[in-house]
């Protein structure tokens, strides 16, 4: 089993707790409070890599750190992102600044961790809301938002896909709501984080098994935690 | 000064404002209230002596008016018209120059009312009635609720001799501040509106800034800050707490002393704090005296004001008024295994350093502790611990077991400018209720989270393999039915020196759900007989009167007759008897009687069935609660907990 840390960012009320428990427990609720300080949680996935034409099953268990996307925990974020190994930048594609605060999260990013291993997944949420208004059916949920029922969408997929791009940013966007596209991005991060971690976790895997007994080894990959480069993993 | 029109009363008859006498004084009534004729306020001379500027409030209710709907419909009168109010203030004027009290005057109009209305029809069967209920509570056998099928053929609810309890008892936090008896504000010193329980932002704006000249009028005339400004006829109470950059206003028609109100108001600050830390809030404003705090606050802190609000105006919250905690009744011997388990694990943990690790807690379902893990000589206060658990059962309710939570939060009695960091997490229950305990564990360093994971992974595996994780979730408290004390519907038991009180299982409505709107009416009504109890045993400051009291306090729909009666006092007790209300044919004849019991050790607060009368019979049975409660001591409360 692999283990890796993830985290949440974005501005608040984009849905990034929505996102995480459409992944962890494959529920959406209406009304969730919003989040204070951070939660944090686990789920595990199953990836089929194919090394070399062998598919095999390798588990990964995400511990996951979903943030509060309000401003006066800001200070705090750096206790969540620093060890992760992926990110997930979440905006809202109804709101137009939602964007603009996730370019900042990624620039954070960017600046303070300072790590090419880093995945960094760029997500617009609520795409349910624009397929609705698109239909010509004025759709009961839309008026979750009570002040504006009908949302638009207000930044376009090429948009983002462009930004995404320009920083190397995988991208993807989604529905807590329905479903879509959320199982997907915690498999695409897992192909990703096995990929570049690969050749790290065999050798260390082949000196477990050649070292002791064959059997189930656990393998946790975390960045030190510090920028000393000699300070020993926990 | 500019008013909104939705606080200018256009009914007001010019003849009703003689009554401001004063040449410069302008008689404005600033809080709309229901759709009926108002009138203002007759404010008595002593009232302009002692404020210059006084600010009377308009009256819902005139008093030919309730005259009349006496003799129709026989709403009781209510009582914050509050006889008791103005009793205590007649004998404790001039305590406070600011708190201004009600006239000789008020009490003699609102005792005759009920008198005459009575008297047409309220007597006729009060006595029977009285007489055979009181024999059927009397008998042994038909404790209430006990397994012996035999209950007492009359009914043994409470009845409501609160008129707001029915107006109001949906009042919701909402944008009507029109209709609302009670209303608390929360504004900046530079009159900014910050929060408002009822009212739309255009009715408060207009309301604030006057209230804050009101304010600052004091602060720069008076020798003393401006408290309270009391109405004389409706029992209105205006109270402010100046915690500058913040002001804070309570609205209260419901007759709370000023102290009551002056609590709930450093409870809704404390939540600020809790919230931004005061030294935050202090730099704010220190940039610009004229900050909008609205922007700064998330919409989470106005879900949690509206939360505690709703709290200490509608639910059954004695934890403010009693200043103390709700223990989990929990068997002694499982407390201690509790507390050594904790203790072990610690031990066990020599890695996490002292301040790692401040305290732990266990919160049971409804806000009820459980354990405390703490270090020795040091406590939480109640305040804090009473925010915390607000949060936890109103922010993380949805929560469940499958996710912890780190959240800073301030802890304004512990430490006002710093913050401490919780880890939150709620505990596996396989029973049927989906309300579950939470395990606490608060430190002071905002990265070691991951110690009190790993601490709390441990513990809960080693409750879980000592059966106290089953006990903790199959801990119901106790019934009324429990304890050998007939006659009584319900009580609050204090102990004060462990700082926390218990109280039985509410029975009666007992299968209506928690949020229905005759569960919240009936805590309505019970906190407010609780709290008129209360006030019968506290000074105008909060401070308990003597050492020891025993006060009764009776609810009678009956005249004069009674009165005479009850002069015969028990001769160690000081008594307060007042008559409240008015019956009709309909309704239930109200004929309750409460008492307050002070000792140096505990305080016992004691609602009695409706129909039973003699204080006696009241007494003996208040004495068994006490010495069961005394008794059972060390299952009921937590005297040390787990002391490291």
């Amino acid at each position: 089993m692999l283990q890796f840390k993830l985290v949440l960012l974005g501005d608040s009320s984009v849905g990034k707790s929505s996102i995480v428990h459409r992944f962890v427990k494959d529920t959406f609720d209406e009304l969730r409070e919003s989040t204070i300080g951070a939660a944090f949680l686990s789920q595990s996935i199953t990836i089929h890599p194919n090394d070399g034409g062998e598919v095999k099953d390798v588990i990964i268990k995400f511990e996951i750190w979903d943030t509060a996307g309000q401003e006066r925990y800001k200070s705090l974020a750096p206790m969540y992102y620093r060890n992760a190994n992926a990110a997930l930048v979440v905006y809202d594609i109804t709101q137009e600044d939602s964007l603009q605060k996730a370019r900042n999260w990624v620039d954070e990013l960017k600046n303070k961790v300072g790590d090419d291993d880093l995945v960094i997944y760029l997500l617009g949420n609520k795409v349910d809301l624009c397929q609705e208004s698109a239909s010509t059916e004025p759709s009961p949920e839309s008026n979750k938002g009570e002040d504006d029922e009908q949302k638009v969408r207000v930044i376009s997929t090429e948009e983002a896909k462009q930004y995404a791009q320009e920083q190397g940013l995988l991208f993807r966007e989604v529905s807590a709501k329905t479903g879509e596209g959320v199982k997907e991005i915690f498999q695409d991060i897992g192909e990703k984080l096995y990929d570049s971690k690969k050749d790290e976790i065999l050798s260390k895997q082949n000196r477990q098994i050649n070292g002791s007994n064959n059997g189930q080894v656990d393998i946790h990959l975390q960045r030190p935690s510090t920028n000393d480069p000699t300070s020993c993993c926990s | 000064m500019n008013l909104n029109e939705n606080y200018l009363d256009t009914g007001v008859p010019k003849s009703q404002l003689k009554h401001s006498r004063s040449g410069n004084l302008e008689c404005i009534p600033i809080v709309a209230s229901t759709s009926e004729p108002t009138t203002s306020v007759n404010l008595d001379e002593t009232f302009f002596k002692k404020a210059p500027l006084a600010v009377p409030i308009s009256d819902n209710r005139s008093i030919s008016k309730s005259a009349s709907i006496n003799s129709l419909n026989t709403t009781y009168l209510a009582s914050r018209g509050s006889p008791l109010q103005a009793k205590k203030s007649q004998t404790k004027t001039g305590v406070l120059s600011t708190d201004l009290a009600t006239s000789n005057n008020d009490i003699m109009q609102a005792s005759i009312i009920p008198k005459k209305h009575s008297d047409l029809y309220a007597d006729w069967g009060n006595d029977i009635r009285s007489r055979l209920a009181e024999s059927i509570y009397s008998m042994e056998t038909s404790v209430r609720g006990s397994e012996i099928k035999r209950r007492p053929y009359v009914s043994n609810e409470i009845p409501n001799v609160f008129k707001f309890s029915k107006l109001n008892i949906n009042s919701e936090p909402s944008g009507n501040q029109v209709s609302c008896d009670k209303n608390f504000l929360i504004f900046t010193s530079a009159g900014k509106p910050i929060y408002s329980m009822h009212g739309k932002d255009e009715q408060i704006m207009s309301y604030t800034g006057l209230v804050n000249t009101v304010i600052s009028y004091f602060q720069v005339n008076g020798p003393s800050e401006l408290k309270t400004i009391s109405t004389l006829t409706s029992g209105k109470r205006l109270t402010f707490l100046d915690k500058s950059p913040i002001l804070l206003m309570a609205q209260s028609e419901r007759g709370e002393s000023s102290n009551e109100l002056l609590n709930q108001l450093d409870f809704l600050y404390s939540y600020i704090l809790s919230s931004l830390s005061e030294r935050q809030l202090l730099r704010l404003f220190s940039k610009r005296e004229n900050f909008d705090l609205r922007n700064y606050l998330e919409t989470t802190d106005f879900e949690n004001l509206n939360e505690i609000c709703s709290l200490i105006c509608n639910r059954m919250f004695p934890d403010l008024l009693l200043n103390s905690l709700q223990c989990l009744p929990f068997r002694h011997s499982s407390r201690l295994k509790l507390q050594n388990v904790i203790l072990q694990q610690l031990e066990k943990r020599q890695d996490i350093p002292r301040g790692t690790l401040l305290y732990g807690l266990i919160i049971a379902p409804q806000n009820r502790l459980c354990c405390v893990l703490r270090p020795r000589g040091h406590t939480l206060h109640t305040t804090d611990l009473h925010l915390l658990f607000c949060l936890i059962s109103h922010q993380f309710q949805n929560l469940d077991e499958t996710q912890e939570l780190w959240v800073p939060i301030c802890f304004p009695k512990f430490n006002s400018s710093g913050f401490l960091y919780c880890y939150i997490k709620f505990l596996p229950n396989d029973t049927q209720s989906n309300e579950k305990s939470a395990l606490v564990l608060i430190s002071a360093e905002k990265d070691a989270f991951f110690s009190l994971k790993s601490f709390s992974d441990e513990l809960i595996i080693k409750l879980e393999n000592e059966g106290l994780l089953k006990k903790i979730n199959a801990s119901k408290g106790f019934k009324l039915s429990d304890i050998p004390a007939p006659m009584v519907h319900h009580f609050i038991y204090k102990s004060k020196q462990n700082v926390q009180y218990v109280m039985p299982h509410f029975e009666v409505n007992s299968k209506i759900s928690l949020e229905s709107s005759q569960r919240l009416e009936y805590e309505l009504k019970l906190k407010t007989y609780y709290q008129q109890l209360h006030s019968t045993v506290v000074r105008d400051n909060g401070n308990i009167l003597s050492r020891s009291i025993l006060n009764f306090v009776k609810w009678s729909s009956k005249d004069s007759k009674d009165q005479t009666v009850d002069e015969t006092r028990l001769n160690f007790s000081e008594l307060d008897e007042y008559i409240i209300g008015n019956s009709s044919f309909e309704q239930e004849s109200v004929n309750m009687l409460g008492m307050a019991w002070v000792t140096p050790k505990f305080e016992l607060y004691l609602i009695g069935n409706n129909g039973v009368v003699d204080k006696k019979v009241l007494f003996k049975s208040a004495r068994k609660v006490a010495t069961w409660c005394q008794k059972h001591e060390s299952r009921l409360f937590i005297s040390d907990g787990a002391v490291f």
